[in-house]
């Protein structure tokens, strides 16, 4: 964890100090927990080398009484030509009437791409959005006070879209698919007490829960490409081996949400699993283009992921109104065919006149392997924008850390669970910029032999005059059948604590979620 | 009295109707390359002994456009495209294009100059090459016609004899591979129409037939033929049009219908949902290009009466029964070679044409390879014969549910129809619309005049109209999108445009639809529009509200005149 950790605060200036204090604090709480070491053996390595029959080896394992559960088989994609695209503007959706995140957001895109005659190409399969269910929302988050108060309908329509999306990709009806909808989600945490970051579901995580659900997919990648640090992703699989989470943003000093620094690399047991790249500001397309040929792509080789997603943002463009980058539209569609994510979902990009028709139609274009080279912003001239060259030594810097922490992955991972003994607490703070609310949280991962482990969290959010607090259990679906039953019991435990407004039980393995209003004493079971 | 005709592949058909009643019809083989002798001979035949002067309306539909295209009686046309930033305009298939900078943006703000330099070459170039029509079409002219109207005016100056069909003006939708498309056919096939068009007004005047005449659209609606040479290529595929709106007249109202029409060689297929035809969600195909032309949702396969029926072995060696895609010719019971659906109905009784002992000897063929009774067969070739039809029905209904949604409400709208009726109009192979009727749990309905339905519907069809208005507060200016004109805000009576509400942009729309109806002569029919679309985005620069954007779409939809007395006879 603290590899190449001073060399980067060396690097990056100013700050740092802030960022070695929240170090030490968290660590602390660490060091509070009584060391009950145990023989523990690694299986990272091992989960890792079974993974390619993973799918079959997790429906055998599944309980026989719920035929339900066995995942589909993913179909042969090698065939298929077409891009899936989904465009679900929300025209009769806005967080207020001038917010960014308003009706008239996607308005220029829908001009540029129809006008441009995307939707008859032959190469892009154009389908219709969907609400996604309850369950695949409960899948990923503990909504406060239920789903129906965070994902409202055009939440449920923007995520049912990826899922839609995905059904299509695992059918081998596309090779690849954009879904190109609002509202965004890569902020939106496993705890969703409001909006945070114009986020309220995490489209990017309810789509990985359900390819694994449905499909039994289990190592992929995502790839978050928006200028914000996908912090909310990022939370939601900070302690999954399985998930590889990537993403480069403008440096959290600098930019909302504050976070996504080199140190972030996951919990105990998924060490290297997260991958931050805070680029300085005013970066432009050589220094994301380099970032992905020298980081990303390798990284992504070593990984062997099933499947690539790009959570994918326009907000690094240079006219964005909320951040600094330089990226430009040829940049965004080169980024698109290099990384060639199996599907890209649109997360911020707020420049709606000045980039967002000229990057979306560049990115359609790239998926569905048409010639680009067209696609440019009016203003645009090549060599506009040129790296600065201490910019381009940070850039070397960060590179060279994380390809050695990737590298040590497995050692690192082996060196911090030693450390624990059966649980790995962490307390965190998370601000709801939109809400204007305080969360304070406490996660505890159990720090299983046999598997990742599952997770609870104990979450009290505080508005300006009431306070909520929550307590949440959470069994990833590949646990151990000892941390299912165990988790549980803890949710059966908390039903009578009172001090909990809600409770909530989060079990992927059996595909079975709770939320229990202790107040009313009612359960509903999504 | 009105007459329709309707000019189809095989045969053109007419129909008289007087007091809201069909009072005579007449079929006559059309002549394939003289479409207009074909009409005048059904002119002639369903009106003989009436007098000209009680004639009150006269509708077409044709396929000479279709014709003209599919047999490349079209004229060459120059494409002056002014592609901008986007797609490589390379990947376009359209021929003899002449690629010009310039730009304009989706809010109509220019963003490349013109270089008229260049322009001007391009013009000696294409008068050098002999061109002498050419199509200016810029991506987003809609929204700023100024690049096409600047080339024009270099055109008319440099070669006025060349004849010029500008983009902006042949539609206003977006796409601009679409908009280049639909002007380059209107160019080609615009002088050879027109030619066509003064020939029946020649023939009409002849006979003394002074009532209005109307073409039909693809959209079901009439338009006065002396305003349709402006838009030749609406007048595609008139003839599903005329057959829906032929099935909407001999059809209860308000119900859901598959309208099958099923011939020779193919059947094709249109919806009525609660007594509106279906269109399709895009403009038509024309050959190889996607256009702009409004149309219904019709589907066409290759199956009919007379398609061959095989036997087929598949790969796990079980034997089944394959119909079509070719025509063997007449059906075996009418003097063909092999054997057909038709002879499978006219084994079970289902339709009464041909030699029955024919038929069946063409059956008992097919049953001798599968080892199994001629009547067992006769079913089963019927039966996979309606299947195939049942299967595109339901595939039709499928996509209607499955088209593309952009906002809330048009995702959680619950399109879930299902047909009611299954109405035969055409008269060909009768005996199938019971069996498709009854694997579609619907009620088979084959109307009295079902063979003269497509007649009937040109007959009885009303003007269709749309009008696309777009209102940019920020920039002042209004504009719409079939006439092609920016206008600014201070010509109307709107105080502030700022505080402009959705109810006054509809006020303005339903204004200059009615200036619109009353252009067309179609002033009485204004009062059927309807808003088929209306939607406001605010504008917002920096954090403050610089502005509204107002989309209003109105349409007469198709439908019946109301001289037709709709009659429910099944």
């Amino acid at each position: 964890m603290k590899l190449g950790f001073g060399k980067i605060r060396d690097a990056l200036k100013g700050g740092a100090e802030k960022n070695t204090g929240e170090e030490k604090k968290e660590r602390k709480e660490e060091e509070l927990e009584p060391d009950r070491v145990e023989e523990v053996t690694m299986k990272t390595k091992t989960s890792e080398q079974k993974s390619e029959d993973a799918s079959k080896t997790e429906s055998k394992n599944e309980p026989e009484n719920e035929p339900e559960n066995e995942p589909m088989i993913p179909a042969d994609r090698t065939g298929a030509r077409k891009t899936g695209l989904i465009f679900f503007p929300a025209f009769d959706w806005a967080i207020s009437p001038t917010h960014p995140e308003r009706e008239e957001r996607l308005l220029y895109t829908r001009d540029q791409i129809f006008e441009e005659g995307l939707m008859d190409l032959p190469q892009i399969a154009e389908y219709k959005p969907r609400l996604a269910d309850f369950r695949d929302i409960a899948r990923v988050h503990f909504c406060i006070p239920d789903i129906e108060a965070q994902a409202t309908i055009p939440h449920r329509i923007s995520a049912g879209s990826c899922l839609v999306l995905a059904d299509a990709l695992m059918r081998g009806e596309v090779k690849n698919a954009f879904a190109l909808v609002r509202p965004p989600g890569h902020h939106a945490m496993t705890v969703a007490h409001g909006n945070r970051g114009f986020c309220n579901i995490n489209n990017e995580a309810i789509l990985v829960e359900y390819l694994r659900k449905k499909y039994g997919i289990r190592r992929i990648a995502i790839v978050d490409t928006d200028v914000h640090h996908g912090d909310g992703t990022q939370e939601i699989f900070y302690n999954d081996p399985d998930v590889l989470f990537i993403s480069f943003h403008q440096d959290g000093r600098t930019l909302f949400p504050g976070s996504g620094f080199v140190n972030e690399l996951g919990g105990p047991k998924a060490l290297g699993r997260t991958i931050n790249i805070p680029l300085p500001p005013g970066t432009p397309d050589e220094g994301i283009l380099y970032v992905l040929d020298t980081l990303v792509l390798p990284i992504l080789k070593d990984f062997k992921p099933e499947l690539v997603l790009n959570s994918a943002g326009q907000d690094n463009h240079y006219t964005d109104p909320l951040a600094n980058m330089r990226f430009s539209a040829q940049g965004y569609a080169k980024l698109n065919e290099k990384l060639a994510p199996d599907m890209a979902v649109l997360e911020g990009g707020y420049a709606i006149q000045s980039a967002l028709p000229y990057v979306n139609t560049g990115i359609i274009l790239a998926m569905a392997g048409l010639d680009y080279s067209c696609v440019k912003e009016p203003d645009f001239r090549p060599g506009m924008f040129v790296q600065a060259a201490r910019d381009r030594h940070v850039l070397e810097e960060i590179v060279a850390t994380q390809l050695e922490n990737w590298k040590n992955r497995d050692r690192l991972v082996e060196a911090e669970v030693a450390k624990h003994g059966d649980f790995y607490r962490r307390k965190k703070q998370i601000f709801y910029d939109t809400d204007m609310i305080q969360e304070f949280q406490e996660e505890t991962v159990r720090m299983c032999p046999d598997c990742q482990g599952y997770v609870t969290i104990d979450s009290n959010a505080h508005r300006s005059i009431n306070d909520t607090r929550i307590f949440g259990v959470s069994v990833p679906i590949y646990a151990c059948a000892s941390c299912q039953a165990e988790a549980r019991e803890e949710y059966r435990k908390r039903l009578n604590y009172p001090e909990y407004e809600y409770v909530y039980l989060q079990d992927k393995k059996a595909d079975e979620y709770r939320a229990y209003n202790t107040r009313k004493k009612q359960e509903t079971v999504y | 009295m009105l007459i329709g005709i309707d000019v189809g592949g095989t045969t053109t058909d007419a129909v008289l109707i007087r007091n809201g009643e069909v009072y005579s019809t007449t079929k006559v083989s059309t002549e394939r390359g003289n479409l207009l002798k074909s009409l005048l001979n059904a002119l002639d035949e369903v009106s003989r002994g009436v007098p000209p002067g009680q004639l009150e309306r006269v509708v077409f539909s044709t396929t000479i456009i279709t014709n003209l295209i599919a047999e490349g009686k079209t004229d060459r046309v120059a494409l002056l495209l002014i592609p901008g930033p986007g797609v490589n305009p390379e990947s376009y298939v359209f021929p003899d294009s002449f690629y010009l900078k310039g730009a304009m943006d989706f809010r109509g703000r220019e963003i490349q100059l013109l270089d008229e330099a260049e322009v001007r070459e391009t013009v000696s170039r294409i008068r050098e090459q002999g061109f002498s029509r050419a199509a200016v079409v810029s991506k987003f002219g809609q929204r700023n016609p100024s690049h096409e109207l600047r080339i024009e005016e270099i055109l008319r100056e440099m070669y006025p004899d060349c004849k010029v069909e500008l983009g902006h003006k042949v539609s206003g939708k977006l796409n601009f591979p679409r908009r280049i498309a639909t002007s380059m056919l209107a160019s080609a096939t615009g002088e050879r129409y027109q030619e066509f068009v003064a020939e029946i007004k020649k023939a009409l005047e002849e006979r003394d037939i002074r009532a209005p005449v109307y073409i039909l659209k693809a959209d079901g609606g009439t338009l006065p033929i002396e305003k349709s040479v402006a838009f030749p290529v609406e007048t595609i595929f008139s003839g599903p049009a005329a057959s829906t709106i032929g099935a909407l007249a001999l059809t209860p109202e308000g119900q859901t219908s598959v309208v099958v029409d099923i011939g020779g060689t193919t059947t094709d297929l249109a919806l009525i949902l609660s007594g509106k035809p279906l269109m399709a969600s895009k403009g038509a195909k024309l050959g190889n290009f996607l256009t702009h032309v409004r149309a219904f949702a019709v589907r066409s396969m290759a199956v009919g009466g007379d398609s061959i029926v095989r036997v087929r072995e598949t790969g796990d060696g079980v034997r089944i029964v394959t119909i079509g895609p070719e025509r063997a010719g007449p059906a075996y019971c009418m003097g063909g070679e092999e054997p057909t659906p038709t002879d499978a109905l006219r084994v079970l009784g289902l339709v009464e044409v041909g030699d029955l002992e024919r038929a069946k000897e063409a059956v008992a063929s097919v049953a001798s390879s599968l080892g199994r009774s001629e009547t067992e067969v006769a079913s089963l070739i019927v039966d996979t014969t309606a299947g195939i039809i049942e299967k595109a029905v339901r595939e039709m209904f499928l996509e209607w549910e499955q088209e593309p949604a952009y906002r809330i409400w048009e995702v959680l709208q619950k399109k879930k129809e299902r047909p009611e009726n299954v109405v035969g109009i055409g008269g060909g192979a009768r005996g199938l619309i019971s069996v498709v009727a009854k694997k579609l749990n619907a009620k088979p309905i084959i109307p009295e005049y079902s063979e003269v339905g497509n007649a009937i519907g040109a007959a009885v069809a009303r003007p269709t109209l749309t009008l696309n208005l777009r209102i940019d507060t920020q920039q002042k200016v209004y504009s719409v999108a079939e006439e092609g004109e920016i206008v600014n805000l201070n010509s109307t009576d709107i105080g502030n445009f700022n505080k402009m509400r959705s109810k006054e942009a509809e006020a303005l729309a339903a204004k200059l639809l009615r200036e619109r109806a009353k252009r067309f002569g179609i002033s009485e029919y204004a009062d059927e529009a309807e808003i088929a679309n209306s939607e406001v985005f605010n504008v917002v620069d920096g954090w403050l509200t610089a502005g509204r954007l107002f989309d209003v779409s109105m349409q007469i939809p198709a439908g019946l005149i109301p001289e037709w007395k709709r009659r429910e006879k099944a």
